[in-house]
This record gives C-alpha cells, sequence and structure tokens, in this order.
C-alpha cells in the first residue's frame, strides 16, 4: 500500500461561505475546477476566489454547473487573465448555462464598465465565450485520457446539472446548487445511477426544513394580494433570470384566478431577461412535464398575461413609484443598486407598502440585512431612511433543505461527504446532524467542511484503491 | 522622475506597477497602492502577501524597503482569521514609520529577511488558530 494516491479537494470560494463557488480537484497528475464564480458582496479583485495559488495552466477542465453569477462570472478572468490559456485546459457547460451565461455575462460587463473595477473587456468576455463547450445533460464526456463526466439535472434553474467525474476510476459527484422538489417549470434534481467515491455538496440551508412548495406558494400569493388591497405597492427583488421565472409562472396565474387584481399591473424590470425568453422557450423540453404539456397545447407558459415590461425610460422607477398600488419584480435581488435599490429607497418609509424577499440572501448585502427589519437604513446618497415598508421573507432559492439534502446524502452513499456553500455556522449544524445520524447505525462515512484554501486529502479504502491502481 | 515597483498577481499573466518617488517603496505602502489601486479595501475577507520575484521569498516586514525598478509577486489569500482580513488596516494606514519601535530600530534600512524584524506580525498568522 506504498503509494496510495490522494483526491486533494480545495475550495478557492464557496468553502464556509456563500457565494464565490470554485473547487478544485487533484488526482493523479489531473486537475478538474467546478465552477467558477463571483462573490456578490464584493466588486472587482476582492469577488474573485482565491486563485492565487494554483497554476492554471496545468488545468484540465472547467466544469460550470449553472448561469449564477456566483458559480460562473469569474470564468472570463480566469480564461483571460490567468495563464490558463497556455496549457490545454477545456471548458464546459450545458447548452441552456452557456445560452443564458452569454446574456448574463454582457450584462455583468456592462454593469461594471461604469466602475473602474472592471475585471475584464467586453473582448476579453466574446474570446471566453467562445472556447465554452457546450454538452447535454446524460452525454459522457472524455477530457482526456483518464478523465472524464457526465452532467446530471440539478433543478435550481434552467440549464442547471451536477457533474459525475471520473479520474482513472475514482468518481466525484459535484452538485452545484441544486433542488430536489419540482416547481413550476423545471424537473427536479435526478440521483446519478452510480454510486460516487465522493460527494460535493451544497448545504446553504444547513438544517433548516423550508415550507412545502404549496404552503409557500399560498402564504406568497395572500400576501402580494394583502399588500396591492391596502393600497401598497409590493417589491420583489429577484435577479432578472432563475428563480424570476418562477415567480412570474406563478403570479400569472394567481391573476388570472382573480379577476378584480386585473386591473393592478405587475411590472418585470428587466431588458436581460426580455432578452433571454427566446433561450427559456428554446429549452421547453429540458423543463418538466407541466410546461411541456401546455407548450404541446400551444399554450406557452413564458408568454405572460398579466405581467407588463416597465416603460423603457429613464426614471421609470419614480414614475412607478408615485403611481398607483402594483407589483414590481426587479433587479438586483440584494437590492446593493439598480432599480430594485431605488425602488426600495422610495418605497421604504410607507406603511402601506411591502417588500417580499424571495431569493437566499447573502451576507454583507442589504437584502439580507433588511430581514432583521431595522427601523431605519442609509440610502445610496448617505441619508437616514425610516423603514415603515413591511419585510417578510419566502424563499424560492430552490436549494434543498435539510430533509431533501440529507436525503439525497444517503442515498448518493459515498464515503466522503465535501459540505460547501453554506455558512460556517450552518455548514457546521448540517455536519453535526449527519455525523451523528451515521454514528447512530455504524456507519463510516466521513464529513468535511473545508474553509478556503484549506486542502482536504482524501484517501480511500476498499477495492477503490486496488482498481484504481490497477487500471 | 517617478520611480516603479513592478507587481504581479501570481496567477496573472500580465504585470502592473506602482509609481512613487524615492529609492523605494515600504511594503506597508506598496500593500496599500495595490489595495487602493484594485478598489479592495472594503473586502474584510483576505490578506496580501508580497513576494520577492526571483527568490520567492515573502516580503514579512512592512518596513521593509522594496527598491525601485524591482519586480514582485502578489497574493490575495484568505485572511488568517475569517473576517479579520487587514485590507482598511492598509488602506486607512499612515505609512510605516508608525510600528513598532522595535521595528524601526532594527529594520533601520537593513534587508533583513523577515524573521524578528516585527515583533509582530499584521496578519495575524502567529496568532493561535482557533
Ligand atoms: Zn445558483
Ligand atoms: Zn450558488
Amino acid at each position: 500500500m506504498a503509494d496510495t494516491p490522494t483526491l486533494s479537494v480545495t475550495m478557492l470560494g464557496a468553502g464556509q461561505e456563500v457565494g464565490r463557488s470554485c473547487c478544485v480537484l487533484h488526482y493523479r497528475g489531473k486537475t478538474i475546477v467546478c465552477d467558477a464564480g463571483v462573490h456578490p458582496a464584493h466588486s472587482g479583485m476582492a469577488s474573485l476566489p482565491f486563485i492565487d495559488d494554483l497554476d492554471w495552466s496545468t488545468v484540465d477542465a472547467i466544469l460550470i454547473t449553472h448561469f449564477h453569477l456566483d458559480h460562473a462570472a469569474a470564468l472570463t478572468y480566469i480564461t483571460e487573465k490567468t495563464n490558463f490559456g497556455d496549457g490545454k485546459g477545456k471548458v464546459y457547460m450545458t447548452h441552456p448555462t452557456k445560452a443564458v451565461h452569454k446574456f448574463m455575462m454582457q450584462d455583468y460587463v456592462r454593469m461594471s464598465s461604469s466602475t473602474s473595477d472592471a475585471l475584464f473587456s467586453p473582448l476579453d468576455m466574446t474570446k471566453s465565450l467562445a472556447a465554452i463547450i457546450p454538452v447535454s445533460v446524460h452525454q459522457l464526456i472524455t477530457v482526456c485520457p483518464g478523465v472524464s463526466f457526465t452532467p446530471y439535472h440539478a433543478g435550481h434553474v434552467l440549464g442547471a446539472c451536477m457533474f459525475l467525474i471520473d479520474i482513472y476510476g475514482l468518481k466525484i459527484l459535484y452538485t452545484g446548487d441544486y433542488s430536489r422538489e419540482e416547481d413550476r417549470h423545471l424537473v427536479k434534481a435526478e440521483l446519478p445511477p452510480v454510486r460516487p467515491d465522493v460527494l460535493i455538496v451544497e448545504s446553504t440551508f444547513g438544517t433548516q426544513t423550508l415550507e412545502g412548495r404549496e404552503e409557500k406558494e399560498q402564504r406568497f400569493t395572500n400576501l402580494v394580494h394583502s399588500i396591492v388591497k391596502r393600497n401598497g405597492h409590493c417589491l420583489l427583488p429577484t435577479f432578472a433570470l432563475g428563480r424570476a421565472q418562477e415567480l412570474l409562472l406563478i403570479l400569472d396565474e394567481y391573476w388570472k384566478k382573480h379577476p378584480d387584481l386585473h386591473n393592478i399591473p405587475i411590472y418585470y424590470a428587466s431588458s436581460l431577461a426580455r432578452k433571454c425568453m427566446s433561450v427559456y422557450q428554446t429549452y421547453i423540453h429540458t423543463m418538466n412535464a407541466n410546461i411541456r404539456s401546455r407548450f404541446a397545447k400551444r399554450d406557452n407558459p413564458f408568454v405572460f398575461k398579466h405581467i407588463s415590461n416597465v416603460p423603457p425610460q429613464r426614471g421609470w422607477e419614480k414614475k412607478i413609484a408615485e403611481g398607483p398600488p402594483c407589483v414590481v419584480l426587479a433587479s438586483p435581488g440584494f437590492m446593493d443598486n439598480g432599480p430594485s435599490r431605488e425602488l426600495f429607497e422610495l418605497w421604504a418609509s410607507d406603511s402601506r407598502n411591502g417588500l417580499i424577499v424571495t431569493g437566499y440572501s447573502i451576507e454583507g448585502t442589504l437584502a439580507r440585512e433588511i430581514t432583521n427589519e431595522p427601523e431605519e437604513f442609509t440610502s445610496m446618497k448617505g441619508n437616514t431612511i425610516q423603514r415603515k415598508i413591511s419585510v417578510e421573507g419566502i424563499s424560492f432559492s430552490a436549494h434543498v433543505d435539510f430533509s431533501q439534502n440529507s436525503e439525497f446524502i444517503e442515498l448518493v452513499g459515498a464515503q466522503h461527504v465535501v459540505l460547501v456553500h453554506g455558512e460556517q455556522t450552518a455548514m457546521g449544524r448540517l455536519r453535526a446532524a449527519m455525523n451523528s445520524r451515521y454514528k447512530e447505525r455504524n456507519e463510516d462515512v466521513k464529513i468535511h467542511t473545508p474553509r478556503n484554501l484549506e486542502t482536504l486529502q482524501l484517501s480511500f479504502r476498499g477495492e477503490r484503491v486496488a482498481k484504481a491502481i490497477g487500471a | 522622475m517617478a520611480s516603479s515597483v513592478f507587481y504581479k498577481w501570481a496567477s496573472r499573466k500580465d504585470e502592473s506597477r506602482v509609481t512613487f518617488d524615492g529609492t523605494g517603496i515600504s511594503v506597508f505602502d506598496m500593500k496599500r497602492e495595490i489595495i487602493l489601486a484594485n478598489h479592495m479595501s472594503k473586502a474584510n475577507d483576505f490578506d496580501l502577501y508580497i513576494y520577492d520575484a526571483t527568490s520567492k521569498q515573502e516580503y514579512q516586514d512592512d518596513s521593509f524597503f522594496i527598491p525601485r525598478s524591482s519586480s514582485v509577486i502578489v497574493k490575495r489569500l484568505p485572511a488568517a482569521r475569517q473576517g479579520k482580513g487587514k485590507a482598511s488596516y492598509y488602506a486607512n494606514g499612515a505609512g510605516p514609520s508608525l510600528p513598532t519601535s522595535e521595528a524601526v530600530s532594527r529594520g533601520a534600512g537593513v534587508p533583513t529577511w523577515h524573521k524578528g524584524a516585527m515583533s509582530k506580525r499584521f496578519d495575524g498568522k502567529d496568532e493561535p488558530q482557533t
């Protein structure tokens, strides 16, 4: 047993935090990087994963799980600004992820070029996009001799997948963000048919239990209804793509059933999303049965009947804010700047108005701070504003909760489980809960919670090692 | 004419530089200039480490003067203690002449490589990990 090869797992980001996912796998001379995201609470250089200790020319492949910025937006920097291009490394993501990623990055570059901390130019972005190899779910892809992978559906957002990676026979499942509950438009995450040696799994909600879908949708629509009925404006800060489409499907259906609401407009303020609607329509075949059958009946669910676009002119926020009651979905979801922030400041001091935070709010953002219902907060201009607007959180973020995550972890049955994409305390609780379950059953499963750049060295018992060496 | 020290992020292809007047720049000022130039002063999750480009030795002593026209390598690594990164300390700092008196007397212009020039590191590395 002299030289048992070990797998090293190093988080460059999303180690005991949520944001800038980036995980480096190294085994028998091969290096695979899963995800390359930015940290939404920071900007510029500080938002990148801790990329300085890796020789990027040695990377064989970068696999991107989904289009969210905290998983994909550092890709351009890595392919264009580091020495990644000096090596033979390839970049992979699914077809819909690539299609949406393009629009997301155009928007990201446009937003950041107005500030002084732009990380790359539009040209860099174009070059990076051209090099992405699109793949299909369930397709077996060989990266180089000894390394292959297969994407599986992860739910979460359009195109999101998990990767089952095989390096010289060692199997690693990297989930990215995933959900195990079928929603209005997506399929739920699949359980891959093979038992991997290592599972690297998100832990956003730790040991929290989320309410069931129906209950949650009902609470949401009731709340929206009551806000507009008390003559208030309802603000739903959300990212342009991903969960916004789910909320629109829910609201459109609710409005259809409630004619008394037809005179109350729902505005969807995103030119980015308008551009991406064609992508959603193109990939209807990857969505769930409900959406596919509606589409087959020529009822395109993404052609909304009760949703209006905002007037395409500067200062629309003020116009809408001063107008009659309405519902507005506006980006960004964290309200750190942009339309959602502007509307929030305009509506914050009127108690008739209501704010519903529907996503997972990352630490260090206003969306998180506001869930503590402070009496006042500081505006972007630096004034103090009274907060009278009602604040409610209802999670539509499509991450697994404790019961779904623990069930999935057990079904996957890996001997090593690495928890990522969770805040320190949430992750610690999940680890403790899983440890006690395994202890009760006398099973030897190791749960790891590495911090960023704290490399795990994993070795494997049983036939696995013998097989890997003989292969 | 202004002097420069060239710096390259360890993972990056191209170089940048910091310009100043004089024959050298202190490690403290170098860190401050890099943090300010890259708008990183608000993030508290990292520490900067500067290394000599040839010897790969870390400049651990903030009062050490890097001679003009030299090249250094810079790394952004997780703060030794979570959420206790020193970016704002450098960004707001008054300069290298303020650290402990010991550092000033011992470090006076002599290019000693870390170990002992400072009584205490600013990056928290010598503090017990929790
Ligand atoms: Zn996501
Ligand atoms: Zn995420």
